[in-house]
């Protein structure tokens, strides 16, 4: 009996000076590890939106320049940052959040669009589980520049606003390269980013206008 | 009571004779995991080799208080809150490789090198032995994935730690890159350090 409860006591202890010393480095970091998270969405909103800021910037320097250049609206639920010019005044674009069920699990992105809503400015994919070299290659700048100046709206007879095709000359204006070797992630990419930009088109967008 | 280990056959057990990854085919999981890129091998090393030094060490300080049924609870807990220290620190300051290493920091948790040790070492020995056995294995373990990094993230992306090595027109194997390649390239570095230097009375009999 003694042997039972020493063991419940022991363990107890034990736990007890385990779980604050996690805690107590935990709170310790919590700010940090935020802010890193917080710094990293900045930076893709950046990015996207075409405000140049080194890839090597302290995190201040970054959070500096989205203070001055982004503003973030909240539209019916969603999130919508605004790009403004240098003069604080005039808007450069606007970023959203698009992401999906890629081929191994979730992507997470983001894209903009012109002031207009009428072509896309920039797309990058921050959070993915794709095969490396493979689905993967989304983050690339090839796979992405591609998207940049894609029309909004579908061209006559068409679906979807853009495809993804094997690579290759002779393609229409929405028509861009998928990815050899992973067509299981350039079709996933391919469904969510058009329903996406669909649904900003017809709800988002048009709250937006109305102001 | 055997005659306790000195440190030099501490250290020769765990870089070569009882190596974790070769000899014990211990910790395979995350060796096929995170050797695609040499820089994620490193951290994963880092961690590992505290997580192990530490669980160990604390396991032996702890040893004659613990009570034998419960022990194992007690080991989870040690390496658990070990494992979290050292998935913090990453996210804190190299977020960016926190990002790439994903679960696998977490699952230091599971790596069998970790309460192998405690349980067949440190739970029996005093703190100091403990602590240089743990990282012998350890550094064990980080020295048969360095090289297995070495042989994958040329072949497969052309760089080593993200320079370019490789000839321009050279063609990536992608399967390098992915978990089969480690598969292949781990069977075959284990298979000729057990062929070339048979420890085992078997492997030494079939060796002939």
């Amino acid at each position: 009996m003694k042997k039972r409860l020493y063991s419940i006591v022991f363990m107890f202890a034990l736990t007890f000076v385990f779980a604050a010393a996690v805690s107590a480095v935990k709170s310790y970091n919590e700010e940090r590890i935020q802010t890193n998270q917080q710094v990293k969405l900045q930076r893709i909103i950046l990015m996207v939106l075409g405000v140049p800021v080194h890839e090597k910037a302290p995190n201040q320097e970054v959070v500096r320049v989205y203070q001055r250049r982004v503003r973030s609206m909240d539209v019916k639920g969603r999130t919508l940052y605004v790009g403004y010019a240098e003069d604080g005044r005039s808007i450069t674009g606007y970023a959203f959040a698009v992401g999906g069920s890629g081929f191994w699990g979730p992507v997470y992105g983001m894209v903009s669009v012109d002031p207009e809503a009428s072509r896309i400015l920039g797309l990058a994919f921050y959070r993915h589980s794709e095969t490396p070299g493979l689905g993967a290659r989304i983050t690339e700048p090839w796979f992405v520049k591609q998207f940049a100046g894609l029309p909004l709206f579908p061209i006559e007879g068409d679906k979807k606003i853009f495809y993804l095709k094997p690579a290759g000359p002779g393609k229409g204006a929405n028509e861009l390269d998928a990815i050899t070797g992973a067509t299981g992630t350039s079709r996933a990419v391919e469904a969510f980013l058009n329903r996406d930009l669909d649904r900003f088109l017809r709800e988002t967008w048009n709250s937006v206008k109305r102001g | 009571m055997p005659k306790p280990l000195s440190s030099t056959q501490i250290f020769l057990g765990g870089l070569w004779n009882d190596n974790p990854v070769l000899r014990q085919i211990l910790g395979i999981c995350s060796t096929l995991a995170v050797t695609n890129l040499l820089v994620n091998t490193l951290v994963m090393n880092a961690g590992l080799i505290f997580t192990v030094c530490m669980s160990s060490l604390t396991v032996s300080i702890l040893r004659k208080y613990t009570p034998m049924k419960i022990r194992m609870m007690t080991q989870t807990l040690i390496i658990a809150s070990y494992v979290i220290l050292v998935d913090l620190a990453i996210s804190a300051y190299l977020p960016d490789i926190s990002e790439a290493l994903g679960p696998y920091v977490g699952l230091i948790i599971t790596n069998c090198i970790v309460m192998g040790r405690c349980e067949a070492y440190a739970k029996n020995n005093p703190p100091w032995p403990a602590f240089l056995d743990g990282l012998a294995m350890s550094l064990g373990y980080a020295a048969v994935l360095l090289i297995i990094a070495i042989i994958r993230e040329p072949l497969g992306f052309g760089t080593l730690l993200g320079y370019r090595i490789m000839p321009e027109g050279f063609t990536p194997w992608t399967i390098m890159i992915m978990a089969p390649g480690a598969f292949f390239t781990l069977g075959l570095f284990a298979w000729f350090v057990r062929a070339k230097f048979p420890q085992t009375a078997e492997e030494k009999k079939q060796g002939h």
